[in-house]
């Protein structure tokens, strides 16, 4: 039993982890139809933005965490000029195929300025975790589960209850519709771009105190994060985080209980399943070819 | 007269090559050339910028006294993105220039593995730091390792933890490349030869992001000593957070990653007190004391074995190269099985008929992030 709640913990920490990247994946694709492989990326570099404010400059952790998400800003408005804007009218997979590049030429641009050492960067908190019976409670995988769920609850509002947001749901299911009605359409995507690649940069810094900051690290989370988007329906907020959470989970006890070097697997082995049983997710539409 | 389109563009373009062409007709025999496949971007990119420097301070110490055959020593690298695939094609773009005579292969097994048939092909001597003990047995002539194998470091592990720490009931952890399969298995046959049994092996997939169900494995296993064999520093920094959080205090002896500079940069106080097998120890040798004052000057940091084997390998090829008089491969391969008793970073070399130079570890210990040489346990080789 101690066994299964510590697994548990874990499984829904590291879970977290893939929602919170899985939906800056989401928010692109209800906003320009496309996945954006290059959302993994936009966490390596908030992490190494970070590791430039707080650790060399040594500001303030919050005031590093600002400059950093500002930072974030306007790489997500710069990816939507140079990666998105050119390709707008083209169907979707240039412009998948312009994400990808786009991703390799961050991660070796990153590379190149920085060097390739990992580097390490403390957790918002003094106490690294602390034990609540037999179960371990990590505090930064505590905050990133609390700061997932605000994030969760805050992107179902604005879609769902704000003007703002309904008119990002409305460039995405129609532009030429939603130009007529006045929407205009390409602020409505510099918006999205630069929100996700601002939660891409917030699920980077939670993360990196955990898994370091090196520059591989956005690649490898953001390959799970895209299954659990998959899992949970591309387009669907709950559904990414469902997926997210469902997806650490059962690697986590996949691991444990059966087979430890197939961990792995097992988030894929789901993500099959789904693709092939249910493509459109646990509540998303029907996208399994974008897959 | 008139010029057609065609001899227009070929004129233009022979123009355009001929100084190029010419240029590097001229360089040509002027250096001899080593080819290293190394880690410029990936997960190991850090590390392959050790391994240069360590070859490049071997390359300048040559050439200041006097080069190979009288000719200045050149250094050719190549990216293997950290990748099998990478390390096949970084390979083969060296070996088809056909005036570099010898290369340096990877530190990783796993990218030897994938290069070694290609390697065959060439026929020409490889240095390389995998220490798979299957490499050099695969019938490959060419293949020469620069860092002792897992043979040794499974025996030296095994050794350890009997007869020093006292302790028999071991936990093996290790990544499932070829790597850390090959180690695990050397130390799980070394156990039985010290009176020790096996309580868990337990594998992983490089690049996991999180170890908690290997570490519960560990702690369920009742283990009194825990042996890895990791390949990358950011699995072993958050495998080494992951067991010190859930409690597991038994004494650790690992592999020589645990005393890379990244693993106890990223894992901190979570490896104090560990013991690792080091091929390199600063203060095993005379010849280690002065390979890591070499290295101070250039890096301003440490060595640790990724510079040591590629400094040792480059130093010894080219020994090699003059003593054979000639740099053609076989007389080269021929020069390299005599050599005896050279002092380099790693320890003392004494290449056996299978291409293994060194016969032996260190083993060290992690006082509060400070790596302190213990001592050193040699085998006997059998010498060809």
């Amino acid at each position: 039993m101690d066994l299964a709640l510590q697994l548990l913990f874990t499984g829904i920490g590291i879970g977290s982890v893939y929602a919170l990247v899985a939906l800056g994946f989401v928010l692109i694709f209800r906003a320009t139809n496309v996945v954006n492989f290059a959302q993994g990326e936009f966490s390596m570099v908030a992490a190494f933005l970070m590791i430039v404010f707080s650790v060399k400059l040594e500001l303030p952790y919050w005031l590093a965490f600002l400059i950093s998400l500002g930072g974030m800003a306007l790489l997500g408005a710069l990816f939507n000029l140079a990666v998105y804007y050119p390709l707008r009218h083209r169907t979707y997979l240039p412009v998948i195929i312009s994400t990808i590049g786009a991703s390799i030429f961050i991660a070796n641009t990153v590379l190149a300025i920085h060097g390739p050492e990992p580097e390490v960067m403390s957790g918002w908190f003094e106490t690294p975790g602390f034990l609540v019976g037999p179960v371990y409670l990590d505090s930064q995988y505590l905050l990133i589960i609390a700061v997932t769920a605000a994030l969760v609850a805050l992107q179902y509002w604005f879609f769902e209850h704000t003007l703002l947001g309904k008119k990002l749901q409305a460039t995405s299911q129609d532009k030429e519709m939603a130009a007529l009605l006045g929407i205009p359409v390409a602020a409505m995507i510099m918006i999205t771009f630069v929100y996700s690649a601002v939660i891409g940069g917030i699920a980077g810094i939670l993360v990196a105190p955990v898994l370091f900051v090196s520059i591989s690290m956005g690649s490898t989370i953001a390959l799970k994060a895209f299954a659990a988007t998959i899992i949970g329906g591309f387009g669907d907020v709950t559904g990414a985080i469902i997926g997210g959470l469902a997806l650490g989970v059962i690697e986590t006890f996949g691991a444990a209980y059966i087979s430890v070097p197939y961990k792995d697997g097992f988030a894929f082995l789901v993500l099959v399943l789904f693709l092939v049983f249910r493509p459109q997710g646990i509540f998303g539409e029907r996208v399994a070819e974008k897959a | 007269m008139v010029v057609s389109r065609r001899v227009f563009t070929a004129g233009l373009a022979a123009g355009v090559a001929a100084p190029a062409l010419i240029g590097r007709a001229g360089a040509q025999g002027a250096t001899v050339k080593i080819g290293m496949v190394v880690p410029v971007t990936g997960a190991a990119a850090e590390s392959g910028s050790f391994a240069q420097t360590g070859a490049r301070i071997a390359l300048e110490q040559v050439n200041k006294a006097g080069g190979v055959l009288g000719k200045p020593l050149e250094l050719v690298t190549e990216d293997d993105q950290t990748t099998n695939p990478g390390a096949v094609l970084a390979f083969s773009k060296l070996a088809s220039q056909p005036d570099i005579v010898a290369f340096l292969g990877s530190i990783r097994s796993t990218q030897m593995h994938a290069m070694a048939p290609e390697m065959m092909k060439i026929g020409k001597p490889v240095g390389f730091g995998g220490t798979d003990p299957g490499l050099t047995k695969l019938g490959n002539p060419w293949l020469f390792r620069f860092r002792p194998n897992d043979s040794y470091s499974g025996k030296v592990i095994a050794q350890y933890g009997a007869q020093t720490l006292g302790k028999k009931k071991w936990a093996i952890v290790h990544s499932t490349d070829a790597f850390g399969t090959a180690g695990a298995k050397a130390l799980t046959e070394a156990l039985p030869d010290n009176g020790s049994t096996l309580a868990l092996d337990q594998g992983y997939a490089n690049q996991s992001q999180d170890f908690t169900p290997v570490v519960l494995a560990v702690r369920q296993s009742g283990a009194e000593i825990l042996g890895t064999y990791f390949t990358f520093e950011t699995d072993l920094g958050i495998f080494a957070r992951q067991l010190r959080q859930l409690g597991v205090t038994v004494p650790w002896v690992g592999s020589p990653s645990i005393v890379n500079l990244s693993a106890l940069k990223l894992a901190g106080p979570a490896l104090f007190n560990t013991f690792g097998v080091a091929d390199y120890a600063e203060d095993s040798s005379d010849a280690s004391k002065t390979f890591a004052k070499a290295y101070r000057e250039v890096r301003k940091v440490a060595p640790d074995n990724q510079s040591s084997w590629t400094y040792d390998a480059v130093t010894v090829l080219a020994m090699a190269m003059n003593k054979a008089g000639t740099t053609e491969p076989g007389k080269v391969r021929d020069a390299m099985l005599t050599i005896r008793g050279h002092k380099g970073a790693e320890g003392e070399y004494n290449f056996d008929r299978n291409g293994d130079g060194l016969h032996g570890y260190n083993i060290v210990k992690n006082e509060k992030g400070d790596i302190k040489f213990d001592k050193r346990i040699d085998f006997t080789p059998q010498l060809g």
